[in-house]
């Protein structure tokens, strides 16, 4: 066994003589050579990763106006974005997902952050209620980075361990926070630096945890614990990480909006990975195709989302991966080329003598677990309300009982089945209004083909959002067979308002 | 070079073998990189390459047989200096005009691109941009 001491290592890097290699290269190594060889060799493997941190954030403080305001209690704006108030009078928290008032997710807290690094000009708005010590009640101005006393990116969590990979089984466009999804599995998007994700090459957290010098947006900084909803159990780590926006780079640290989601933060992390035994030798030398994570659709918008199947890095990163006997094209939505250029950079870093690691004082949990939300009121399924039997109409039959149905019952819609009860198609009234005076006699020339339907099993909010996306009042409700067994209205939803609030 | 022009068939013109015709009597080789028909309306988008002087008898040919040609004067650009290289436009790609490079960062062969927007939006950093002029 190839053991050794931080100390050991610390002393090689600060004289020059520490062997430093990326873990890409690592990899490498190990297939050639073997891994007992590499081990002794190698003193570093660097990691590196650069993708969409939906938290993180910064900590600024302004200093004090004069005469003073308390910006705590009040509001605080940074070019039209909402800081968080709850802080002392002149110390604010700026998220990277929350949005301008004036733009929209064009603009958000990950811009702010991203204008602050490039030295860029802030507009500041703040108001106050007024205090004997804090008279101020408003205050504009505008600050650049210089301005601020501090500037201190703290991120509840950043570095994924990995992600999932993403598709959709629904027949329409679905726009997430991995990205546009197009229907019948028409792409997959993923997420994470695979063969150089930081946490996944240490994986057992044996050098990870509080105090754990990294590479964070072009700067040195600080794991400061584990992040939220820290995963260890299902290699889906985190880390809370601390770093100082002063000393910056803008090209790690970027603003974005993922389309008809929100804004949300790129940022640049590195890990160095002391190699102190075997097991982070073991770990650190994983190669993309032995890196796993699941496929999962996006299309059914549940908390437990279906997992298709099992893919590698190696296969996602290929450019295409196969589902249901289809070439499905991939995208990363980090980017591998960047998380590279971070994994050398600390590996420069390291080599030249610049950049020491620490041992840190507590090593990331292994064992929690990330648990879902507690909910005091169960959110009611579509079969709990939805209307039924439904009353369903024959394609060959005469559009007269359509409108004979419409008149009797005071019903707006009838789903159109086949004798098995096969949803095959949805006539309105507008539908029969319309055909008056024309030569159409059946029930099957005048209804809507494609249509948009519920499952039983769906929750309420998901189809009353379909309802309102489509401008319709109403959509027939099927079962996993596709027969229909029920219809779901704007009136049965909302005649849910009222129970709900009991 | 490759030349884009769009072809605009009023209703009138839906049924005939225009653009087959046209064809034979250049030596211009095209591809239809786009069409979209309906009942009162036809428009197809096609990649020309030919020399310039070709280019225009095409469209000169068209124009006689009643098709609303014109040559798109519009161009995708990638902004390399915006550019996250994430990625997250290429599987939306319909023709592989954004692609990603040997050394993983994000690449743009104009000539594949049919203008059709989808990446416009889904990039994170708005790096990718339609020009008109």
């Amino acid at each position: 066994m190839v053991t050794k001491t931080y100390e050991e290592i610390n002393k090689r890097i600060r004289d020059g003589d520490a062997v430093v290699v990326t873990a890409e290269e690592f990899v490498d190594i190990v297939r050639k050579r073997g891994a007992e060889k590499a081990a002794k060799e190698v003193d570093v493997v660097t990691t590196g990763t650069f993708g969409a941190m939906c938290s993180s954030g910064a900590f600024l403080n302004f200093g004090h106006a004069d005469p003073p305001i308390k910006l705590g209690g009040g509001e605080i704006y940074l070019n039209d974005v909402p800081a968080y108030a709850g802080l002392a009078a002149v110390d604010t928290y700026i998220g990277a997902t929350a949005i301008s008032t004036t733009k929209g997710i064009e603009y958000g807290g990950g811009h702010v952050i991203e204008d602050l690094v490039r030295g860029k000009e802030i507009a500041l708005k703040g108001t106050g209620y007024g205090t004997d010590c804090y008279p101020r009640r408003e205050i504009e101005t505008t600050l650049t980075i210089k301005d601020l006393n501090q500037a201190i990116l703290v991120s509840p969590r950043n570095v994924y361990q990995r992600y999932v990979a993403a598709t959709n089984s629904k027949n329409e466009t679905i726009y997430t926070y991995m990205g546009t999804l197009l229907p019948d599995y028409g792409n997959v998007n993923f997420s994470g630096a695979g063969v150089l994700s930081p946490l996944h090459k240490d994986s057992n957290y044996e050098t990870i945890g509080i105090g754990t010098r990294i590479f964070i947006g072009g700067a040195q900084g600080y794991i400061i614990g584990p992040g939220t909803q820290h995963a260890p159990t299902k290699a889906m780590g985190t880390a809370m990480v601390l770093g100082d926006l002063k000393k910056m780079d803008p090209k790690y640290v970027r603003g974005c909006t993922i389309h008809r989601y929100g804004t949300s933060l790129y940022l640049g992390i590195g890990i160095p990975i002391p190699l102190i035994n075997d097991r982070v030798t073991k770990t650190a030398a994983l190669g993309e195709d032995q890196i796993k994570t699941n496929l999962v659709d996006y299309g059914v918008a549940r908390r437990d989302r279906p997992i298709l199947r099992e893919v590698t890095y190696e296969e996602l990163r290929s450019g295409a991966i196969e589902i249901n006997g289809k070439e499905v094209p991939t995208s990363p939505l980090s980017s591998f080329k960047v998380a590279r250029e971070i994994a050398a950079k600390l590996k420069k870093l390291i080599e030249k003598g610049e950049f020491l690691l620490n041992r840190p004082a507590e090593l990331l949990p292994r064992g929690t677990v990330f648990k879902p939300l507690k909910q005091v009121t169960e959110v009611p399924i579509t079969k709990e309300i939805m209307t039924k039997p439904v009353i369903t109409g024959l394609p060959y039959e005469p559009i007269s009982r359509a409108a004979k149905i419409f008149a009797e019952r005071n019903f707006d819609h009838l789903p159109i089945a086949d004798k098995n009860g096969k949803l095959l198609g949805i006539v309105t009234s507008w539908d029969v209004a319309i055909a008056t005076g024309t030569k159409k006699k059946k029930l099957s020339e005048i209804m809507t083909k494609k249509v948009i339907v519920a499952n039983e099993d769906e929750p309420v909010d998901v189809v009353a959002r379909r309802l309102l996306q489509h401008g319709i009042s109403g959509l027939p409700v099927t079962n996993t067979k596709g027969e229909v067994v029920g219809i779901v209205t704007t009136e049965d939803i909302s005649k849910l308002v009222g129970r709900r609030k009991k | 070079m490759t030349a884009k022009l769009l072809l605009r068939y009023s209703p009138e013109a839906l049924d005939r073998p225009i653009l087959a015709r046209v064809i034979r009597q250049t030596d211009a080789e095209i591809n239809i990189l786009h069409a979209t028909l309906d009942a009162v309306k036809g428009e197809i988008l096609i990649g020309v390459e030919a020399p310039p002087a070709e280019i225009e008898k095409l469209i000169h040919l068209l124009k006689k047989n009643g098709i609303d040609a014109k040559k798109l004067e519009r161009a995708v650009e990638l902004d390399e200096d915006s550019c996250l290289d994430c990625g997250a436009c290429l599987s939306l790609c319909p023709t592989g005009a954004l692609h990603a490079k040997k050394d993983y960062s994000v690449g743009l062969d104009e000539d594949k691109c049919i203008l059709c927007e989808v990446c416009i939006p889904a990039c994170p950093v708005r790096a990718i941009k339609i020009t008109k002029f």
